[in-house]
Order: C-alpha cells, then structure tokens, then sequence
C-alpha cells in the first residue's frame, strides 16, 4: 500500500475543517499540512448552513447572556467551562472571517448586521442574506487555499483510523480517481467530518454527510459522546426536507396550523415561534398527532407563513429561501404558505472531545458537528453550530499543530493496513442479494418510525433489533460496481457501513436514558430527571455492540433550574 | 402517501467506463411525479435499475455546485432541475462539456479549480489592516455592488459552455467573476495587482454570454467579464490588437480603420438614397461597419437592398453619418467611447425621425435594444432575420429559385442567445425551394459561438486548433452539409476564415441567410 506521510491530517473540509487547516498553517509554516476530504470542499454541508452564526458583538449584549441562553438551551446538559470559552471566541472568528472577505449583511452604519434566532434572548446572529455558511466556507476556502504548506486532498475518500497504543498515527483513505486505497501517516489528525443525520429519512442534511468520521472514530476505540440527542429542525420543506432557515422565523415568519392558528401561543407564549428547536418541534409533531396539521399528498404537515414580510424583505434577507421554495416546493414565499414539518437536523453528539478539542485518542483531535464537547448539550441553539465550527475548528487545528511540533511520527502498523485493504476489498467484491439503497431506506426508514421526535422504550427497542439485523443483512449486500475508477457504488456501501454503526449507537445510547431531556423526549418518560441523568452518555465500540459509560457534566455558574420559554 | 407518478421518461446517459475505455449509451424509464427533480430520477436509476451509474451529488438544494450535468445539450445543475419543467418524455443526459470525462457523468473539476485559484480569492489589503480587531466598515449600498457576484456557487456550468475555454490559457467566466467580485469590493485594495491574472487571456471572451444564460444563479459573469475589461482599458494595460480597434474607432468612428467617406462605397453601383438628402422612407437601414467596409460582407449589404427594392420598399441608410453601433467596443470596455458613438446614432435617427430600423447584424440590434443610452430612446429596431421573415409569410417576397445546398444554421450569439430570434432565419431558408436545413448538434440556447463577438473578430491570436470558429466549422462538416448559413456579418467572417484554416474551401462554404434568400430570388 503506498504511504503518504504529513505532519496534521484535516479529515472533512466543511467549516471546521478548512478552519482548522488555516489554523494550523498560522502555528507554522514549516508544517505540512493535509486536507483530505471526500467530496470538493465547496461541495461540503457547511455551504447549506443559512440563518447566521452567533457572536456577541453589541456592547448591549453579553458573554453571559449568550452563554446562558446556550446553557439553557442546552437543557443544562453542556459544559459550561466550554460554553464560556466559546461564547469569548466567537465575536473574533466572525471578524476573521470578514477580514477574508465574507460578505456579511450590513447595518446602515457598516457594521455587521445581526438577526433574531431561536432561544437567544439578543438577535447576535451574524448572517450574509441567508447564505450564511456558503459564504462563510467560500471565504475560508479561499484563504485556505493561500497557503502553501496546505495539501488538499480532494474526493479522497477516508475509511479507518489506525491507532497504535492509545495515540494516533495515521488513516486509510480511497483515491474516488483511482480507486486505490493509500495510507497516510500523520503526527496529529482533526476529525471534521459532519453530523450523521443522513440515518434518518426525513432530513435536511446533504447526500454525503453520512458520519464517516464518527464512526471511524468510535471504531478506533474512542468514545461517541451524548448521541441520543438529534435535533429535529422545525422547518423541513416538503417534500425533500430541504432546510429552510430558522431565520425565516426570526426575520418573523409564523407557523399555523390546520386552523390557520399561530400555535406556538400553548407551548411557548413568551418566544412563540422563536422558542429553541426541541420546542418548537415537539410543539409541531404534537399538532400533526393530534390532527391539526394542514393535509397535503405526502401526509400532514405545518404551513411557514412569510407573506406578511412582503416582497422586499424576502428578497433580500430570505433571496435563498424563496428560490428554493419555488424550484423544489413548488411554491412562492411571497404568495403562499411554505410546507414544513420537523426533519433530523443536527447530532449534539459526537466524538467525545475536551475543551482543546483532544478526543481520548493522543494525537486526534475532533471538531464541528462530528464531535462533542459539549457545548451544545442536549440541545442546540440556531447558529451556535456555524460558530462552534469557527472557534473550536480553529482549536482544534491550533492544537494539532503544536502537537505536531512536539510529537514524532510512529509506525503504521503493516498488520492493522493489510486487515482494513481486506476490509475494504471484500465489501467491494459481495455479490450477496440485498441491495445497498434497499438497506439504506429500511434504516432511515426505522429511525424515521421508531427514533423520531416523541421516543418510547418499547419502539427504542424495537428500533434497535431492526437496525441490528440490517448490520447482519449488509454482509449480503451487493455492490454492482466491480471496477476501481470512481466507484459510487463502493462508497455508498462504505457509507452504510458507518451509518448502520451510528444507527445502532444512537438508539442504544437513547434506550436507559429515561428522563426527557432536550431533544431526547420520552413519552414514557416525560420530565427531566436531574437526580439520575444530569450526566453524558459516552458509548465505547465493543464487537458486541456499544457499551456505555456516564460522565459528569461541568456546571461553572449555571445550576439547572426549570426551562420555560 | 406520495403524489402519483404523472409520467414515464425516458432518460439516455452517455456513459464512459474508464476500466476499458469504451464510450456507451444506457438508456432507463424513470417514473416522474410532480415535484420530481433531475438529481431523483438518476439516483432512481441508481437505486433501482443500475448500481454502476456514476454521477456527483451532494446537497440536492443548488448550493454545493456537485450535479451539474447537460439535458438535452444544455449544462444544469440536476437537483435543481423538476423533470416535468423539461417538458420532454425522452432526456438525453451528458457530462458537462469542455471537460474531460472521469466516469459516466463524473468530469474532472481540477482545471476549473486551478484556474480560478489564479485569482486572489481573499481581500487584498495593507498586512497592518488585518491586525485590526474589528470588522472593515462596509455600507450595505456598497455590499450591494458586487453581492449577486458572491452567489457563484463553482458549479462549473459557465466554465463547460464558454467556447473561449477550449483555448486553456483563459481563466474562464467563473474565476473572472470572483476576480471582478473582490475588485468591485468596497474592502479590497488589491487594484492592479488583481488585473495581473487577467490581462493576457481576458480578451478570449466573445460574450456569447452562454455563461449567463445557463448560470444556475443568475450571475451576470459576462457583464462582470465587460467590467474587468474596462478596468484593463482605463490602465491601458491592454494587448495591441484591442487598441488598434479602440483607435480605429476613435480616429474613424469605425472599427475597419476606413474613412468615413467611404461608409456608402458598397452601394455605388446600386440606387440607393441616403441621409440627409432623404428625409422620409419605410424603413432605415442600419447597414453595419462589416457590411459596408469589408468587401465581403458588402454582398450581404447588396443583397439585402436587391431584396427590398424586389419588396418595393422604400429604404435609407445613414450614409456618412452611420457611426459604429459601438457594440463591440462596450464589450471591450471603452464605455466611453461607446456612449459617444450612441450619442452621435441617437441623434441621427431623432433628426431623420425614423420609424423602423432594420439591421443587418445581430449586435446593432441587441445594443439597440438592450444597452443604455440606446435602450432610453426606445427605437424600434429589428434585425432583417425578423423583418423578412415576416414578409416572406405574407407573400410580399416570394423565394422561386431553387437554391440546391444542404444547409446547416448556426445560430449568432447576439441574435439568439441574448435575443431569443430562433426560428425567423430558420422561416426564411425553409421557404427556399430545394434547400435542405440541418440542425447543428449544438443549437438555439446551445449553439457554440464563432468566436467573433467582444472584438475578438479583430483580435484573435489563439492558435488555430483553440479557436471557436474552427471547432464549430468542424461540427458543421461532421454533419455532412455544403454550406454554413448565418445571420451576422462576424460569423462570416470568422467561421470563412476557420474554412480556409482547415483548408476546406471547396467542401463548405459561408452564405449569410440574406445571400441565400437573394439566390432564391
């Protein structure tokens, strides 16, 4: 197998990763740096990210106020000591970015224009129209690309880890080109590889972000933090699940029922439409179960109502939004009601990472969606996720680095190379009867049923025996592509592979957790349950399947308290 | 649940196997319900039919620029793209032009990439500026300036349908857009350095405005091209076959360099009245610097005033007094040169109070009707494809003559792809008895410029195998035909001089429509 050797490997090249790798480039120009991802970096999810990115930029608000309004949202279930850093960094990654050249909106004075966003009790979301993170990413890209000790990798695909007694010492990764599976030795490597969201049907997450990286991660022995929590988005257009920004609401969109009321009155009377995500969305399913969605040909759903805004307004801080609801929803923002309905939208959870952004693993390093730090707890505010991506994508990197400065390179082991090219090589040869889109559609199909918004033991069961034994079917897969160059096939079944993984972790990870706690609700278990669960799940890769421990949570100022909008 | 399946299409993909080289079609009925997108029917095949079918994809909501493929001859990005909209049952789906071919509809980005990796795709300002720990102050009036050039998305789609691409040293529309983008950057200070990258290649541009038109969105790369140009002209930074036209115009108010005196030496041997001994006639005809100075193009003048008096209609040109339309040269960025010439035209057709102009070039009639100061003054302008077309379904022009050649169209950038005028040239050469029409496989939206528009008719110096006109001349043999019609003087002179670069005079030849209705007559 050929060896490819640099100083930090960057794995996915969205928002943190990109970050990452200029951050690193800033600690030294003598490291050689690699950026290996999958797809173009342009072609990333970050690019879909669109209401904003949150920062503490008026003098009017503040630190506090941002990170309690996190920690609050969070349902008290993040790190404090990281919110706290977090909420610091953030007003200087937003200017970074514009000093790259962002185009960020504008106030009339030439100032970085903010808007209104669920669960922030200060409108501190920094936005470019409603192209936020596509503007963002092609920014960083762009100064990425300046840097001439940044190697980019494109449309290489990553598929182990390989580790050598408790530290990092390189990957294994497809050349999409060739086809030919190369390794690569690294001092230090940052996962920044995205959420795994794509388990669920109804989603507003790219084709390509499947959670490679966490699951490569937690196969590696390092443990996947908090995964029960999946954020439900309130707004996933119908019928793709296409995002539609939250900003749409904060710009003062409402959300009407069956009986044209603006519901969020009984479940959020203070924050209406702009209560955090895990409310509004619970509050739109309750509507939907309880027969008050509007009835349209793929079922029920809830009407985003933006015509009040009018023409202008729309156009020129929602322009994304309507081109979308027209050429995908069939409707004008202008004129009719937008179809939508809660779609899995973002994993609290993720490889377990400290404040440095070091997972457990020496060497390895974790930030964006695909880690847990955790900053968002057990549920995320609106535009918290850009930033996170900027301030700890940019730890991350930093840390890296000076790790790299300091560490040698160790050997990758020929035995655990030659195990993953087996790996790899009988996957691409099965010829068994089940096909992999099959596979996949059951799987996104069980979580859609059995893993949703409103969970249950008995059907968190369930859920779990059905994806358990789509984990055993998948050895019959065929992959029908048998050649070397670009195989799609090959990639899809690779990717399956990690989500079948990430499926199964989620839905035992969420199994004991009998309280309801942000995002993770419990019919049969209603109310948050501080005495026994204010703790993180952190599941650890067995062969058996995932074995959990518990660790505590960092209160710094904020002591739980009841949590209403 | 679900929307039924309103129809059955069917979708042929050209595929390219790379393991043994081979080039094949699949074809597959994809069932389509409302709502269906482009990107859903192939990953229908995928899932469904055929596990080897190759092709990018990632957000399925037009922002990552993954999808971008051509349907039926034209570049889209598929997930943006509802099939029923298409309004076809049967989709002929390609990999983007231009572009090599990896796998099926994969192609290789990497030239894309390195190119627009030639501009600064950052601010350029003092390092001290950066050391600031706020925002750069920026108005939203001046965000607006150049935001709608941020929405590029580098899908490539410009980049595949530019025909200056196939000539490699052009940066393409896409990274010369980013480069007007900073430029046009209230916050950037990069100034001349950033006109570097641009200033040996830019003037491949023909504004055929392809990158424009199938933009996916909407942004104005072939406006931003013209911008970045104007900026070279104002430094002067300029390759000498550019200035000489912008002197020619200058001295002479024509881009040939010729006296204006001149201006009605191709009409010596025929009757024709003039401005201003004429005061009053059914139509002005606005004749063209290439048809009245090139000795060539004089015959498509001749023919056209052959036609009119045939029609017995009364006509006038300008004479001395016609100045270049000037289209060209807003297209290399002398603007102000060009407000000259439309202020001097404007004027003449205000004193000769005309009613109807009629043009025999597609670009006097687009800058008549689109560009300002032309646009304000409202003319009613025509391009002669229209005005005959029009006479030949009246029957006030009867075409008897058999005209024996095997035809194929091509269709002018600024006739069809900025104007929509697609079918009149196609009326009039079907109403010449014995002449057989051909469609070029590239053609209307599709059709692939001859490399004459911004100039470059008159600056060309790529070598002969990357010029457009050769490339299209190519085509146009491949389907067999003897004759080449057009519907602009530039293309004649252009796709002529590629015939006698392939040394195929006596194969094909160039007949502007006007010729060909003038034999039929």
């Amino acid at each position: 197998m050929e060896k490819l050797t640099h100083d930090v490997i960057v794995v996915g090249a969205g928002l943190a990763g990109l970050r990452a790798a200029v951050a690193a480039a800033e600690v030294s120009s003598k490291l050689d740096i690699a950026v290996l991802t999958k797809h173009h970096p342009l072609r990333s999810h970050s690019v879909c990210a669109q209401g904003g990115t949150a920062a503490v930029t008026n003098p009017k608000d503040s630190f506090d106020l941002h990170a309690f309004d996190t920690v609050k949202g969070a349902d008290y279930l993040a790190d404090q000591d990281v919110v706290e850093f977090f909420v610091k960094k953030a007003p200087s990654e937003i200017v970074l970015t514009e000093h790259w050249g962002c185009p960020w909106s504008r106030t009339p004075e030439g100032k970085i224009d903010q808007r209104a966003f669920g669960g922030h009790t200060f409108p501190r979301a920094c936005f470019a129209a409603d192209m936020t993170g596509f503007h963002e990413m092609h920014a960083i890209y762009g100064k990425a690309k300046s840097y001439s000790n940044i190697k980019f990798y494109d449309e290489w695909f990553a598929t182990s880890l390989i580790t050598d007694q408790g530290a990092v010492v390189g990957l294994t990764a497809i050349e999409m080109k060739t086809g030919i599976l190369h390794a690569f030795q690294a001092k230090s490597i940052v996962m920044a590889t995205g959420g795994h969201e794509r388990i669920y049907e109804f989603t507003t997450f790219s084709h390509t972000t499947t959670g490679d990286g966490m699951a490569m991660a937690y196969r590696a022995g390092v443990p996947l933090e908090d995964m029960e929590f999946v954020q439900f988005h309130p707004t996933g257009l119908i019928p793709s699940g296409v995002l539609i920004t939250e900003g749409a609401r904060g710009e003062g969109g409402y959300l009407v029922n069956a009986n044209g009321e603006r519901f969020m009155k009984r479940y959020a009377a203070e924050k209406m439409e702009l209560a955090p995500r895990d409310v509004v969305s619970r509050a739109e399913q309750t509507e939907i179960l309880e027969g008050r969605g509007l009835q349209g040909p793929y079922g029920p759903y809830i009407a985003l109502d933006l015509r009040h805004l009018g023409e202008e307004k729309i156009n020129e801080r929602l322009p994304l939004i309507r081109d979308v609801a027209l050429k995908l929803g069939g409707v004008d923002p202008v004129k009719e009601v937008i179809p939508i309905r809660p779609a899995a939208h973002y994993s609290m959870g993720g490889i377990k990472a400290n404040i440095r952004a070091e997972t457990p693993v020496l060497g390895l390093y974790a930030s964006g969606e695909c880690s847990c730090l955790s900053l968002h707890g057990a549920n995320r505010l609106g535009t918290n996720s850009t930033a996170e991506c900027l301030v700890f994508g940019a730890v991350s990197g930093e840390e890296a680095a000076k790790h790299a400065l300091a560490a040698g390179l160790r050997e990758l082991s020929q035995e655990k190379l030659l195990a993953e090219e087996a790996r790899v090589s009988a996957i691409a040869a099965r010829n068994g009867d089940e096909r992999i889109s099959v596979l996949r559609d059951k799987m996104r199909r069980i979580m859609n049923e059995k893993v949703w918004i409103y969970r249950r033991g008995d059907q968190l069961e369930a859920g779990l025996k059905e994806i358990r034994d789509l984990k055993k079917k998948f050895v019959d897969i065929s992959v029908e592509d048998k050649g070397k160059q670009f195989n799609t096939g090959l990639l899809n079944a690779l990717q399956l592979d990690f989500m079948l993984e990430l499926a199964e972790v989620t839905i035992v990870s969420a199994l004991p957790r009998n309280e309801s706690r942000g995002a993770h609700s419990r019919v049969d278990y209603p109310k948050r349950d501080d005495q026994n669960w204010l703790k993180h799940t952190l599941a650890y890769y067995t062969k058996d399947g995932p074995r959990l421990e518990y660790a505590p949570v960092t209160i710094t100022k904020w002591p739980p308290m009841a949590r209403t909008y | 649940m679900g929307v039924e399946t309103e129809k059955i299409v069917e979708l042929t993909i050209s595929r390219f196997d790379p393991e043994t080289g081979k080039h094949y079609t699949s074809s597959y009925k994809v069932p389509v319900r409302k709502g269906t997108t482009l990107l859903e029917a192939l990953m229908y095949i995928k899932d469904n039919l055929d596990g080897t079918l190759t092709f990018r994809h990632s957000c399925r909501m037009g922002i990552c620029g993954s999808c971008a493929v051509n349907v039926n001859g034209k570049p889209m990005l598929a997930c943006y793209t509802q099939v029923l909209d298409l309004k076809e049952n049967r989709l002929l789906i390609e990999p983007l032009s231009n572009m090599r071919v990896i796998k099926d509809l994969v192609v290789d980005i990497d030239p894309f990439f390195e190119k627009l990796m030639k501009i600064k795709n950052y601010l350029v300002k003092p390092e001290a500026e950066f050391q600031k720990p706020h925002e750069f102050l920026q108005s939203p009036e001046d965000l607006k300036k150049f935001w709608d050039l941020t929405l590029c998305i580098k899908c490539s789609i410009c980049y595949s349908a530019c025909p200056a691409t196939i000539d490699e040293r052009f940066l393409g529309p896409a990274s010369l857009t980013a480069n007007y983008r900073f430029i046009a950057d209230s916050r950037d200070q990069g100034g001349s350095e950033r006109l570097k990258p641009m200033a040996d290649n830019i003037w491949l541009c023909t504004q055929c405005n392809s990158c424009t038109l199938f933009c996916p969105k909407l942004v104005g790369c072939a406006n931003a091209i013209v911008d970045d140009h104007s900026l070279l002209v104002e430094t002067g930074d300029i390759p000498k076959t550019v200035k000489d036209v912008l002197e020619s115009v200058y001295k002479y108010h024509n881009p040939m360099g010729t006296n204006q005196s001149k201006r009605v030496d191709w009409a010596k041997d025929l009757n024709i009245t003039v401005f201003p001994e004429t005061k009053k006639a059914d139509i002005l005809l606005f004749t063209c610097c290439s048809t009245t100075y090139d000795a060539r193009n004089m015959e498509i003048a001749k023919a056209m005033a052959f036609i009119l008096a045939k029609m017995g209609v009364s006509f006038t040109t300008l004479g001395t007094e016609e100045w270049c339309c000037g289209d060209h040269i807003l297209r290399l960025g002398e603007k102000g040169l060009f407000e000259e010439l439309a202020a001097h035209n404007i004027e003449m057709f205000r004193q000769f109070s005309a009613e109807k102009i009629v043009t025999l070039s597609p670009h006097c009639y687009n800058t008549f009707k689109k560009d300002k100061p032309y646009s304000d003054a409202k003319l009613n302008v025509v391009h002669y494809t229209q005005f005959l077309a029009e006479a030949i379904k009246k029957g006030i022009i009867n075409p008897a003559k058999p005209v024996n050649r095997k035809v194929a169209y091509h269709d002018p950038c600024f006739l069809g792809k900025r104007n929509e005028v697609y079918d009149q040239p196609r009326e009039i050469l079907r109403s010449l008895p014995g002449l057989q029409l051909v469609e070029m496989k590239r053609t209307r939206q599709s059709s692939f410029c001859c490399g004459g528009g911004a100039g470059r008719v008159w600056t060309e110096e790529a070598e002969s195998e990357k010029r457009p006109c050769v490339d299209r001349v190519k085509e146009a043999l491949s389907l067999g035909v003897d004759t080449i019609a057009v519907a602009c003087p530039f293309c004649v002179t252009t796709l002529e001089d590629a015939v006698k670069v392939l040394d195929v005079e006596g194969k094909i030849a160039v007949k502007d429509v006007l010729e060909l209705l003038r034999e039929a007559i």
